[in-house]
């Protein structure tokens, strides 16, 4: 049986947005960050992914049920978030058609939200944010912003697929990843990455409820947290702290 | 079919049978996790944690938002065996979160977790920071071997 994919678009989608992304990953940074977003710059509901290598559940919010894996937007900005932990065994084409459809939308640049695990990040008081960019013009606009970039290094999981399949079909796409937690909510490090998109996009978000709301948001976050840590072991997600060869 | 059956190398076979052996233990591993973290009866959240084996000693973690820093335990149940409690700041309802259709409230949390190595429980060393429980547990000595 063939495997269905397919973004199911409930109201008209902008074309030549940004476009960002808030997969479920390390420190569920991406998630926190994103949603924080979608929700201070009230960004409605415009599409849905519908497809059978997701779990079969729906997210009941106000009564309704809605689809795990949505997209969010306004005449300018598109913003994707999961609710539910990606499966490893499903990640490649959940991402891949993820990457398409923003093609399709002619996003401008794909930004793809999340952190980078460190050992000590309980001693880290204001997490550093780290970029990676797709081409080289991308790079210099990230240095040029002082961003500081992973030069070396290996990335694994959904925002490793995402700047893979933006460079395979030319979409613009960038990564700000902060250091956090790598098995624990971590909202400091999405509030510190909200700040540093505002420097380099127009997307200006105040962070301040996202910071209050810290414990809170680390006791909601604990279940998805959990099932996103086994996806993340699936994908071998350790292998970010390995040392990657080339002679 | 049984002519393929008559193919397949010894090395395959074998392989087989660890990539067999790899998704039970990832079954098994899915199938421990899988169990709700608040408990309505016992009124307690098991926390999120993790177990980091180093090569002198054993890092154990715990998220505990909301807890009362002062009411954390930390406490050896048996040579393998640590438990955690600790108290929450306020009592929390599954309302507070927006849930109206479970009824529960939770005071505390309390996990029990095990050590994969022998480690020292007398010296252990506790710091919490950022709601971060931090417990190193040194690795236990067996006999030395002098390298000639």
């Amino acid at each position: 049986m063939a495997e269905i994919i397919k973004i199911v678009e409930k109201k008209p989608v902008p074309f030549g947005a940004l476009m960002i992304n808030g997969l479920p990953d390390v420190g569920l940074v991406g998630l926190i960050a994103t949603s924080h977003i979608i929700s201070e710059l009230d960004l409605n509901e415009i599409a849905y992914m519908d497809s059978d290598l997701l779990p079969p559940i729906v997210v009941l919010h106000e009564g309704l049920p809605h689809a795990p894996l949505r997209i969010f937007g306004n005449s300018n900005l598109l913003a994707t978030i999961s609710e539910t932990a990606i499966p490893a065994n499903g990640i490649y084409a959940v991402i891949r058609h993820l990457v398409r459809w923003g093609q399709a939308k002619n996003v401008k640049l794909m930004i793809s939200i999340g952190g980078l695990p460190v050992p000590n990040r309980q001693d880290i008081s204001e997490p550093k944010v780290y970029g990676i960019g797709t081409t080289p013009e991308l790079i210099k606009m990230l240095k040029d912003k002082e961003v500081e970039i992973v030069r070396e290094g290996f990335m694994v999981g959904p925002q490793a697929l995402i700047l893979r399949y933006c460079m395979e079909i030319n979409v613009p796409g960038i990564a700000l990843l902060a250091q956090s937690f790598f098995n624990y909510p971590d909202p400091e490090a999405a509030a510190v990455v909200v700040r540093e998109l505002s420097k380099i996009t127009d997307i200006k978000v105040d962070v301040s409820k996202l910071l209050e709301k810290g414990e809170e948001i680390r006791l909601k976050a604990r279940d998805i947290m959990k099932r996103t840590q086994m996806e993340m072991a699936k994908m071998k997600k350790t292998q970010e702290y390995d040392l990657p060869l080339y002679v | 079919m049984e002519e393929r059956r008559r193919k397949r190398s010894f090395f395959d076979i074998i392989s087989e049978y660890f990539r067999e052996l790899e998704d039970w233990a990832e079954s098994l591993t899915e199938s421990l996790m899988e169990r709700p973290c608040w408990n309505e009866r016992e009124c307690i959240i098991e926390p999120l944690c993790n177990v980091f084996v180093g090569p002198t000693e054993v890092i154990v973690t715990a998220d505990l938002p909301y807890a009362e820093a002062n009411t954390i335990k930390v406490e050896p149940i048996n040579e393998e065996t640590l438990e955690i409690t600790a108290k929450l700041r306020r009592t929390l309802r599954f309302d507070d979160f927006g849930i109206t259709h479970r009824k529960g409230e939770f005071s505390a949390f309390k996990c029990q977790l095990r050590v994969p190595v022998p480690v020292d429980m007398e010296n252990m060393e506790i710091r919490f920071k950022r709601g971060i429980l931090e417990i190193h547990l040194p690795r236990k000595r067996g006999y030395r071997i002098t390298v000639e």
